[in-house]
C-alpha cells in the first residue's frame, strides 16, 4: 500500500512537474511581442497627411518612415495613445473628427474602429479613457453634454449631460455667443472626470479659439462612479486651456498629480499669462498655492507641452517672444529649448544636447517607451528630425534615431501584440 | 467710390483711345472689304485675296473676313483661291462689300492635296499647340462640354458632382488657377460661375480651344499653364434652334438659341435653363445614431441640386463704314447650387446653398482697314454672390434632420453672405499687317474688381464686431501683351514672338480676424511682371505639320491668396507670382478624310507654385512652396475606317514631378510625382453613321467612347516606392488613392432631315462603374439622356 502510495505520489508528482512545464510552453498562454510604431506628417497642410510604420526593433540610426509596410493616410499630426491602442482624433481615410483607432493588421498599421461626430466643430473627438470598458468624449454636436464610450469596442455608450453646470455662471452675458464642456479639456483622477468649460465670445468658425470670455478657465468636475457633477474648480487668470489636438497638454506625475498646459489669453494665440497648473492626486481642487507662470520666465511666450516624472517637468520654452499671424514664429521656427523643471524648488535645466526645436503642436514633446524618455526634436535646419534620449538626471539628451524620409515626426509609441 | 471713380476714369481713357481709333478708321482711304464662306456659310480662314495685276494680296482672318487698301479702279478684278476650292473672280468698286462663297473643287480633293479650313481647322494648325474641339458635331447629342473636353489628349475635368457643379481643369499638369478660362478671347472673372463648363450648354458655342502651356497674344491673362478659350457660334445665317433633354436624376435642360438679320441689322437671343436633382447614388459611412459608429452604405444624394437659368439679348450692325460689326449684349444669368458635402464627402448637408446671379451688358465693335483690325470688347456688370448656411442642426445621409438649436449652420462656416462683386472688363485687340508676311498684334485686358458685402453669421473683427465682409477690397489686374506673327518660305515656316507685361494692385484690409482692426487700416500691394513667348510652325508638306513653342510665364497671386478669406485663411502680402517655363514640340501628320495623329510632347518648369499651408492652427495662408517639373507626352489618333466608321483614341503620360526641395525633412520627396494629379490616361472612340435610313429621310449615328484614368495618389510618396513602370501600383500602403478608372459612354443620333428634327440619346457610364472625380468625390452611375432638338428656321 505503501508502495502503492508512492508510485501515486511519484506518479503525481511527475504529473506536476510535467504539468508545470507545459504550463510553461502552454501555446495558448500568449507571448507578447513588441513593436515599435512611427508616424510622421508628410506635408504641412490642413489635412495633415502622413504616414504610419511598424518597426520590430527600437528604431536607432538613421530611419524612413515610408516602406512597404507603411501606411500613408490624413489626420497625421500626432495620435493619443492609451496602453496597446493607437488613438487619435482625426480619420486616417479623410481626416474626419472623432476617435480612431488604428490597429496592426499583417505587419501594418490600418484603421480598427471609428467614433464619428460633428465634423465641423474644432474639439470633436476630445477624450479621455478611464478604463478599458469606460471613456469620456467631446461631441459639437452636443456641446453641453460629454458622450461616453466604450474603448474596446469604441462604440458610444451615454451622455452625460452639464448643461446646468455650464449655465452656473455666464446666462446673463450677452457676449458668450458660445458655450461647451469638454471641448478642450477632458482627464480622469482618483474616481473623478474633469472637463473644461468654454465661454467664448464668437460662434462661428473659430469657436473656441482664443475667444474665451472670462480671464479664468473653469473646470467642471464628475464624479465617475454616479455620472453626477459636482463642482468647478477654477485655473485663475490665464484665459484658455490647453489648445485642441491630440496633445492633450497635460501629464500625471508618478505620484499622480495632474499637470495642466493654460494657453494664455492672447487673442492671437501667442500666449501672455499662460502657465502650468497642478491638481494634486488626491485633490479635486486646483492647487492655489503652486503654479508655473511663463510670465515669470519670459515675456511674450508660452507653454504647450509637459511631460511630469518624478517630480520633474519636462516642457519646452521659447527662447524669443513668440510672434503669430503670417510671419509668425510660433510653429515652425526653432525657437523652442526643451527643458527640466523641478515642481518642488521650480528651478529649471535647460536640457542640452537638444537644439533648438520647432513646435510640437500635437504631437507629444515627451514619450516613455521602453522605460527610456525621449523628446522630440524637429530642427529642420540642423537636418535633425527625431527622437533624442533623456538622461536619467534630465539635463542632457542624446540622439536616438533621426527619420529620413515621411515628413516631420509626430509620434511613436511601443505596442504589444 | 473710389473704384468707381477709377472706373469711369478707365472709360474716359478707353473712350479716347477708342475715339482716336475711330477717326483713323474713318479717314481712311479706299478699301475694299468682304467675307468668304463655304457653301454651308462657314467662314473661310486663310483664303488668298489678290487684286489681279497687281502685288496686292492679303488673307481671310478666323471669321473669314478680309480688306484691301488700294488704290482702286473700277475695272478691276480680285481673285478669290485657295488650294481645294474653285477660284473665283469678283469685279470691284470701292467700299463693297463682298460675299465671297468658295466652292469645294471636286478634282483637288479626289487627289487629296492642300485644304482650306474652317476657323476651327485652322485653329488645331496654329503655332501654338491647341486642342480643339468642334462643338458643333455635338449640337444633337445630350451631352455636357465638360465630358467632351475630357475625351481630348492632356485635358482632365475634374467636377465635384453632377450638372452645374463646380469644375476644375487639369492640363498638362496644372490645374486650379494656373489655368485661365476666356470667353470670345476675353478673361472670364466677370462671369463667375455663370458660364460654368458643366453647365453650359454646347449649342451656345462654335468650339472649344485649349491651349496648353502657352497662350496666344490674343488671350491675354496670366495663365501658367495653359487657357480655355469658349468661342462663341459663327453666326451668318438666320437660323433658329431649340432643343429639350431629359434625363436620368429628374435632369431638364431647354436651349433656344436664335439669330437673324436684316441687311446690316442683326439680331438675336441665347437662352437655356438646366435643372437636375444630381441625386444620384454614391457610397457613404451613416452613422449609427447610438453607437456613433459608421458603416458602408449605398445611398442617394438627397442635397445636391442645381438650377439655373441664362438668357442673353443681342442686336448690331455689320458692315456699316465705321464698322465691320458692332453688337450690344445683355446677358444675365441666376442660378441656385445646393451643397450635399464638404469638399471631402466626409458628412451631408441638407440645407446649405450658394446663389450666384448677374445681369452682364457688354459691348464689341470690330473694324478692320487695310492692314489694321481692332476688336474692342467692354463689360460692366454686378455680381452678386449669396452663401446660405443657416440651419439650426444637421442632416444624416438619409435627409433627416436633427434640430439643435444651439448650432449656426451646418458646416465650420455659418453664413447667410451677401456679396457684391463689381467687373469693370476691357479687351481691345489689335492687328496690323506690316507686310503679306508680317503680322504685328496687340492685346490689352484690364480688369478692375470690387467687393463688398455682409454676413450676419460670418467672421467679425474681435474687439470691434466690424463683419469683415464689410470692408471693401479691390483688385486691379492689366495684361498687355505683343506679338510679331511672321510667314516665310511661302508660308511654309510661321513663327509667333511675343511680348507680355503684367501688372496688378490690391487694397484691401487684413483679415486676419484677431487682430484689431479698423477701417482705415486698407493696405495697397502691387506688382509687375513679364512674361515671353515664342512659336514657330513649319508646313512640311501638304500632310505633315510640326511646331514648337516656349514661354516664360507668370501667374499673379489673387485677392483670396494676397489677402485671406477673412475667416481661416490669412494675408500674405509677401507672394511672389508663380513663374514657368515651359515648352512643347509637336508632329502633326493629316490626311483629308482617312486620318489624323497628332503627337505632342512637352516640358515644364514651374517654381514658386502657391499652395495653402497652415501657420497657426487654425489658421492658414497661401505661400510660394513648391517647384514642379516635368515632360509629357500626348498622342491622338483619329482614322475613318471607311465611309461610316470613325476611329478615335488619345493617351496622355506627364511626368510632373518635384524638385528643389532643399529643407533636410522634406527633400525625400524631390523627384516625387505632383500630388493629386492624374498622370496617365487615355480615351478610345468608334462613330457610325449609317447610310440615309427610313425612306432616305434620316441619317443615323452611334457613338461608343471609352475613358481610361490610371490610379493617382491624393499626397505624395516617394519615387522609390512608385511601382515599376507607369503602370505600377504603389509599394506602400495608401489610403488616399483614387482607383483605376473605367467610364463607357454609348450614344445614339437620329436626324430627320426634311423636318428638321433629330433626337439625340446617351447612356453616360453605361457599366455602372464607381467613378471618383476631385478628392475621391463620387461621380453618377448609368444615367440615360434624351435630347430632341427642332430647327425652326
Amino acid at each position: 500500500m505503501k508502495k502503492i502510495t508512492l508510485k501515486v505520489l511519484a506518479l503525481a508528482a511527475v504529473l506536476a512537474v510535467v504539468s508545470c512545464d507545459n504550463k510553461d510552453s502552454d501555446p495558448t498562454e500568449e507571448t507578447k511581442v513588441s513593436k515599435y510604431v512611427l508616424m510622421t506628417m508628410s506635408e504641412n497642410t490642413l489635412t495633415k497627411p502622413g504616414y504610419v510604420t511598424v518597426f520590430d526593433q527600437i528604431p536607432t540610426g538613421n530611419v524612413s518612415n515610408i516602406a512597404t509596410n507603411s501606411t500613408q493616410g490624413m489626420g497625421m499630426g500626432g495620435w493619443r495613445p492609451y496602453k496597446n491602442w493607437l488613438l487619435k482624433l482625426f480619420k486616417t481615410s479623410d481626416n474626419a473628427k472623432g476617435v480612431e483607432r488604428l490597429k496592426l493588421e499583417n505587419g501594418k498599421i490600418v484603421s480598427d474602429n471609428f467614433l464619428a461626430g460633428d465634423n465641423t466643430t474644432n474639439g470633436t473627438g476630445n477624450f479621455v479613457i478611464a478604463n478599458e470598458t469606460q471613456g469620456y468624449y467631446w461631441d459639437g454636436a452636443s456641446p453641453l453634454k460629454i458622450q461616453t464610450f466604450n474603448p474596446t469596442t469604441l462604440s458610444r455608450t451615454g451622455e452625460i449631460d452639464l448643461t446646468a453646470a455650464v449655465n452656473e455662471r455666464g446666462t446673463t452675458d450677452a457676449a458668450i455667443l458660445y458655450r461647451s464642456v469638454g471641448q478642450k479639456f477632458l482627464a480622469v483622477k482618483n474616481g473623478k472626470l474633469f472637463a473644461n468649460i468654454t465661454y467664448a465670445k464668437t460662434n462661428a468658425a473659430q469657436k473656441g479659439f482664443w475667444d474665451d470670455f472670462f480671464p479664468d478657465v473653469y473646470i467642471a468636475v464628475i464624479d465617475i462612479a454616479t455620472g453626477r457633477y459636482e463642482k468647478t474648480t477654477k485655473i485663475e487668470g490665464t484665459g484658455a486651456i490647453a489648445y485642441i489636438n491630440d496633445n492633450e497638454m497635460y501629464s500625471f506625475d508618478t505620484n499622480g498629480d495632474l499637470y495642466i498646459v493654460t494657453q494664455g489669453t492672447s487673442p492671437t494665440g501667442v500666449g501672455g499669462k499662460s502657465k502650468i497648473a497642478r491638481i494634486k492626486a488626491a485633490e479635486t481642487e486646483v492647487d492655489k498655492t503652486w503654479e508655473i507662470k511663463m510670465d515669470d520666465i519670459m515675456t511674450g511666450g508660452k507653454f504647450v507641452t509637459v511631460y511630469a516624472t518624478n517630480g520633474k517637468l519636462i516642457t519646452t520654452i521659447p527662447n524669443v517672444a513668440l510672434t503669430g499671424g503670417p510671419t509668425g514664429n510660433i510653429n515652425f521656427s526653432e525657437v523652442w529649448d526643451f527643458y527640466a523643471i523641478d515642481v518642488a524648488t521650480k528651478a529649471r535645466t535647460k536640457i542640452s544636447g537638444v537644439p533648438s526645436v520647432t513646435n510640437p503642436g500635437a504631437a507629444y514633446g515627451t514619450v516613455k517607451v521602453d522605460n527610456k524618455l525621449l523628446i522630440r526634436v524637429n530642427a529642420p535646419t540642423k537636418s535633425i528630425n527625431g527622437y533624442f534620449e533623456l538622461n536619467s538626471a534630465l539635463n542632457s539628451a542624446t540622439q536616438l534615431f533621426n527619420v529620413t524620409e515621411g515628413g516631420s515626426i509626430s509620434g511613436f509609441h511601443k505596442i504589444e501584440i | 467710390m473710389i473704384a468707381f471713380n477709377s472706373i469711369i476714369k478707365s472709360i474716359i481713357r478707353l473712350g479716347i483711345f477708342l475715339g482716336i481709333f475711330l477717326n483713323t478708321i474713318l479717314t481712311y482711304s479706299q478699301s475694299v472689304k468682304g467675307k468668304v464662306i463655304t457653301s454651308d456659310k462657314t467662314p473661310v480662314v486663310g483664303a488668298t485675296i489678290q487684286l489681279i495685276s497687281t502685288s496686292y494680296t492679303t488673307q481671310t482672318d478666323a471669321d473669314g473676313n478680309f480688306e484691301l487698301n488700294v488704290s482702286l479702279s473700277s475695272s478691276q478684278k480680285l481673285k478669290i483661291s485657295l488650294v481645294g476650292y474653285i477660284t473665283q473672280e469678283y469685279s470691284i468698286k470701292e467700299g463693297n462689300n463682298i460675299i465671297v462663297t468658295l466652292l469645294e473643287d471636286v478634282k483637288q480633293l479626289q487627289e487629296a492635296v492642300v485644304y482650306g479650313k474652317t476657323a476651327t481647322a485652322a485653329a488645331k494648325e496654329t503655332s501654338i499647340k491647341t486642342e480643339v474641339i468642334d462643338l458643333k458635331k455635338s449640337y444633337e447629342l445630350p451631352v455636357n462640354i465638360s465630358e467632351l473636353m475630357n475625351r481630348s489628349s492632356g485635358v482632365r475635368i475634374r467636377q465635384t458632382g453632377g450638372l452645374g457643379s463646380a469644375t476644375d481643369i487639369s492640363l498638362n499638369g496644372f490645374q486650379g488657377k494656373s489655368i485661365r478660362y476666356f470667353k470670345d478671347g476675353v478673361p472670364m472673372d466677370y462671369l463667375g460661375d455663370g458660364f460654368s463648363l458643366s453647365a453650359l450648354p454646347v449649342n451656345m458655342l462654335e468650339r472649344v480651344e485649349i491651349y496648353k502651356g502657352v497662350l496666344p497674344v490674343s488671350l491675354g491673362s496670366d495663365a501658367l499653364g495653359g487657357g480655355v478659350n469658349l468661342v462663341s457660334r459663327n453666326l451668318n445665317k438666320n437660323f433658329a434652334d431649340v432643343s429639350y433633354e431629359i434625363g436620368s436624376f429628374n435632369t431638364h435642360r431647354a436651349n433656344l438659341n436664335l439669330y437673324l438679320t436684316k441687311g446690316k441689322l442683326f439680331y438675336g437671343a441665347d437662352a437655356f435653363f438646366n435643372h437636375s436633382d444630381n441625386n444620384y447614388k454614391v457610397n457613404v459611412k451613416v452613422v449609427d445614431p447610438d453607437t456613433r459608429n459608421q458603416k458602408d452604405a449605398k445611398l442617394n444624394l438627397f442635397h445636391n441640386a442645381y438650377t439655373g437659368y441664362f438668357a442673353q439679348a443681342f442686336a448690331g450692325f455689320k458692315e456699316l463704314a465705321w464698322a465691320d460689326e458692332i453688337r450690344l449684349d445683355i446677358s444675365g444669368f441666376k442660378f441656385t447650387r445646393e451643397q450635399q458635402h464638404p469638399a471631402l464627402m466626409t458628412e451631408p448637408y441638407g440645407g446649405i446653398v450658394s446663389k450666384q446671379a448677374s445681369l452682364i451688358p457688354s459691348l464689341k465693335y470690330k473694324k478692320q482697314v487695310g492692314g489694321l483690325s481692332i476688336d474692342q470688347f467692354l463689360a460692366y456688370n454686378t455680381l452678386i454672390i449669396n452663401r446660405i448656411d443657416t440651419a439650426k442642426g444637421t442632416y444624416d445621409w438619409y435627409g433627416n434632420f436633427a434640430p439643435n438649436p444651439l448650432r449656426n449652420g451646418e458646416s465650420s462656416r455659418p453664413s447667410n453672405s451677401h456679396i457684391t462683386n463689381n467687373y469693370f472688363t476691357s479687351r481691345t485687340n489689335l492687328k496690323y499687317a506690316l507686310n503679306l508676311s508680317n503680322t504685328l498684334e496687340f492685346n490689352q485686358v484690364f480688369t478692375q474688381a470690387n467687393r463688398k458685402g455682409n454676413d450676419p453669421l460670418g467672421a467679425k473683427f474681435l474687439d470691434t464686431q466690424i463683419d469683415v465682409l464689410s470692408l471693401p477690397s479691390e483688385y486691379f489686374k492689366s495684361v498687355s501683351s505683343l506679338g510679331l506673327n511672321s510667314t516665310f518660305l511661302n508660308k511654309k515656316l510661321e513663327n509667333l514672338l511675343m511680348f507680355k507685361v503684367f501688372n496688378y494692385r490690391v487694397s484691401g484690409v487684413e483679415t486676419y480676424q484677431s487682430l484689431d482692426v479698423n477701417t482705415t487700416d486698407a493696405k495697397k500691394v502691387d506688382g509687375t511682371t513679364w512674361g515671353i513667348a515664342e512659336g514657330i510652325k513649319y508646313q512640311l508638306n501638304s500632310s505633315n505639320i510640326i511646331r514648337f513653342s516656349t514661354e516664360y510665364s507668370n501667374r499673379l497671386p489673387d485677392h483670396t491668396e494676397l489677402f485671406g478669406d477673412a475667416v481661416w485663411i490669412v494675408q500674405n502680402f509677401s507672394l511672389k507670382p508663380e513663374r514657368s517655363i515651359n515648352l512643347n514640340l509637336g508632329w502633326r501628320i493629316s490626311k483629308r478624310n482617312k486620318f489624323t495623329a497628332d503627337l505632342n510632347t512637352f516640358y515644364r518648369r514651374t517654381k514658386d507654385l502657391i499652395l495653402l499651408v497652415p501657420i497657426q492652427a487654425p489658421y492658414a495662408r497661401y505661400e510660394n512652396q513648391q517647384n514642379v517639373k516635368g515632360l509629357g507626352t500626348e498622342l491622338d489618333l483619329s482614322y475613318n475606317l471607311n465611309n461610316s466608321f470613325t476611329v478615335t483614341a488619345n493617351a496622355t503620360y506627364q511626368n510632373m514631378r518635384l524638385f528643389g526641395i532643399t529643407n533636410s525633412q522634406e527633400a525625400w520627396k524631390n523627384d516625387a510625382r505632383l500630388r493629386n494629379t492624374p498622370f496617365l490616361f487615355g480615351n478610345a472612340g468608334l462613330n457610325y453613321q449609317s447610310k440615309p435610313v427610313f425612306n432616305n429621310t434620316a441619317t443615323l449615328k452611334v457613338f461608343v467612347f471609352y475613358n481610361y484614368l490610371h490610379e493617382y495618389y491624393l499626397e505624395t510618396i516617394p519615387k522609390r516606392l512608385e511601382g515599376s513602370g507607369i503602370f505600377g501600383k504603389a509599394a506602400v500602403n495608401t489610403l488616399l488613392i483614387i482607383p483605376n478608372q473605367h467610364l463607357v459612354n454609348l450614344g445614339l443620333l437620329l436626324s430627320f432631315h426634311a423636318k428638321r428634327i433629330s433626337i439625340g440619346t446617351d447612356v453616360k457610364n453605361i457599366l455602372n462603374h464607381d467613378i471618383y472625380d476631385n478628392y475621391r468625390v463620387q461621380r453618377a452611375g448609368r444615367s440615360f439622356h434624351l435630347k430632341i432638338n427642332y430647327s425652326i428656321i
